[in-house]
């Protein structure tokens, strides 16, 4: 049995910096103190801040405020699990930052589990002078992981494009920036429309759709160097791009074939695998975690709905996914095999 | 970092010792960071090809869709058929038809929609006797609206075929 989520993100395009926001959480979340770190003023202030908004933006966790905690334990042996379960606590974050700028900064931490009185984790994590901020975010990752059993996303970056548009000109910005909306940095400012970013399974480059050439185009670029090429070089729209989980391969919309279908392009020899061959609409490909299916979507049913390939039976119908609603689309796969997310409108056409 | 190393190896000790009935991860990470190029492109719109003195005569029109659809309406087709005619008489005109969605729905469905609705003015223009080689096709997807907005008014104006 599939599980199908909705999923709903909502950038707030008022502010040049992005804000993502998370209004509701979990309903039980676990209950964290966070003691605060032992080190210099300044870089523990930040450390402690980042990782306290980004363990509450998870939704997964509620943080004891500074002024409710009873006691300031130096170490994990002192500790009274006795206090902390008075404060309905189950779980106490202790560490301390070894500040050398700018040499090392490096910084141990542990984790305490109240209930089982047990420390169930201790790390270290070295970082970067300069970049307290990602710092955090692996300790929280850390956390999160060794709570929560999933692996934390705080440490990762995003990629969006924001559209500045004016009557006479528009510019279209391709982004990166940390999971939390710091840190923003240009990848490409365009003219022309951009969308469609799709990060390689390395995260050393980006496939992405550019209207630059005056119609849809994928486009490679590296993101350390800032060279960048078109994937192939034809007449038509080429679209929706998106890597195999080994990075050798991408699928991409074609419409070569006067419809848009869908298509594997080998990165190293540029041989074309058709993948899709039907009258209506073929697009948004995705690849399964371990490359061996493609969820696409397709209005081959009258309306948009999600279809799956299995590319070790290349010749068998597409079986679809999705009955439920008259638009259902650009769905991905969940870690895991987990199930599928996807954007769903319902029937009077107000939610995506 | 020597000093660093031990320290942990000595953790793990303890850990194990103190947790000897549930497990304590211990481990080590540092921060990776890649470096970032920005860069810039911009470009004029190449709308056509053709030298606007030659094109004596300009063949416009918009036409509108339903929702996810690309079939042309009645009124549609008395638009393109005014197209076509003025292909017919003058046969130096080629034209350029963009295809647009609405910005409901996710937007590679869109580009592919809007696809469908330049095809489908293709179509009837090319079944019309017009060669297929005088006519190129694009879409822009939902990326191009017509006219800001979220409501009905704003969609349908959206919903289009553009011919120049």
């Amino acid at each position: 049995m599939k599980k199908f989520l909705i999923l709903i993100l909502l950038p707030n395009l008022l502010f040049a910096e992005l804000l993502l926001e998370i209004t509701k959480g979990s309903e039980n979340p676990y209950r964290v103190a966070i003691i605060p770190f032992q080190g210099t003023n300044s870089s523990v202030n930040i450390i402690v801040e980042v990782l306290k908004s980004d363990l509450i933006r998870s939704g997964e966790f509620f943080i004891l405020d500074e002024e409710m905690l009873l006691s300031i334990p130096s170490n994990i042996e002192e500790i009274k699990p006795s206090e902390w379960k008075l404060l309905n606590i189950d779980f106490i974050v202790l560490g301390n930052v070894i500040d050398e700028e700018p040499f090392s900064v490096v910084s141990p931490y542990q984790i305490y589990d109240v209930n089982k009185k047990n420390k169930i984790r201790s790390s270290t994590v070295f970082g970067i002078p300069g970049k307290l901020r990602q710092l955090s975010h692996y300790i929280s990752d850390g956390i999160y992981e060794t709570v929560t059993g999933i692996k934390g996303v705080s440490a990762t970056k995003i990629l969006y494009v924001n559209e500045i548009i004016n009557s006479t000109d528009s510019d279209y910005i391709l982004y990166v920036a940390d999971a939390d909306g710091a840190n923003e940095q240009v990848l490409l400012k365009s003219s022309e429309p951009i969308i469609s970013p799709a990060w390689s399974p390395d995260s050393k480059k980006i496939a992405y759709v550019s209207f630059e050439t005056g119609m849809a185009k994928v486009f490679i670029q590296d993101i350390g160097t800032g060279e960048r090429e078109l994937v192939l070089l034809n007449d038509n729209q080429i679209s929706s791009p998106a890597w195999s989980p080994d990075g050798k391969l991408l699928s991409l919309t074609l419409y070569q074939d006067g419809n848009a279908e869908i298509y594997i392009l080998n990165l190293l020899n540029k041989n074309l695998t058709r993948l899709t061959k039907h009258y209506s609409i073929d697009t948004e490909s995705s690849w399964s975690p371990n490359g061996t299916k493609i969820l696409f979507t397709s209005g081959r049913s009258g309306a948009p709905q999600l279809y799956e390939i299995d590319l070790t039976k290349l010749n068998t119908k597409p079986s679809r996914l999705t009955f439920e609603g008259n638009y259902n689309a650009k769905g991905s796969y969940l870690p895991n095999n987990e199930g599928i997310v996807f954007p769903s409108i319902s029937n009077c056409f107000e939610v995506l | 970092m020597t000093s660093n190393n031990k320290s942990i190896i000595s953790y793990s000790f303890i850990g194990l010792f103190i947790a000897s009935c549930s497990s304590v991860q211990v481990t080590e990470e540092a921060v990776y960071e890649d470096s970032i190029q920005s860069i810039e492109v911009s470009s004029k719109r190449a709308e056509s090809s053709t030298p606007t003195e030659s094109k004596a005569v300009l063949a416009n029109a918009t036409v509108y869709f339903e929702f996810d659809s690309f079939n042309l309406s009645s009124r549609s087709i008395q638009a393109l058929k005014s197209i076509t005619m003025l292909m017919q008489d003058n046969s130096e005109i080629e034209i350029t038809i963009s295809g647009h969605a609405d910005e409901r729905g996710t937007r590679e469905y869109n580009l592919a929609l809007g696809q469908r609705r330049a095809e489908s003015v293709a179509d009837y223009i090319e079944l019309k006797g017009i060669s297929r080689s005088r006519l190129t096709i694009k879409s822009y997807g939902e990326e191009m609206p017509m006219i800001q907005g979220s409501n009905e008014r704003s969609w349908a104006r959206n919903r289009r075929a553009e011919i120049n």
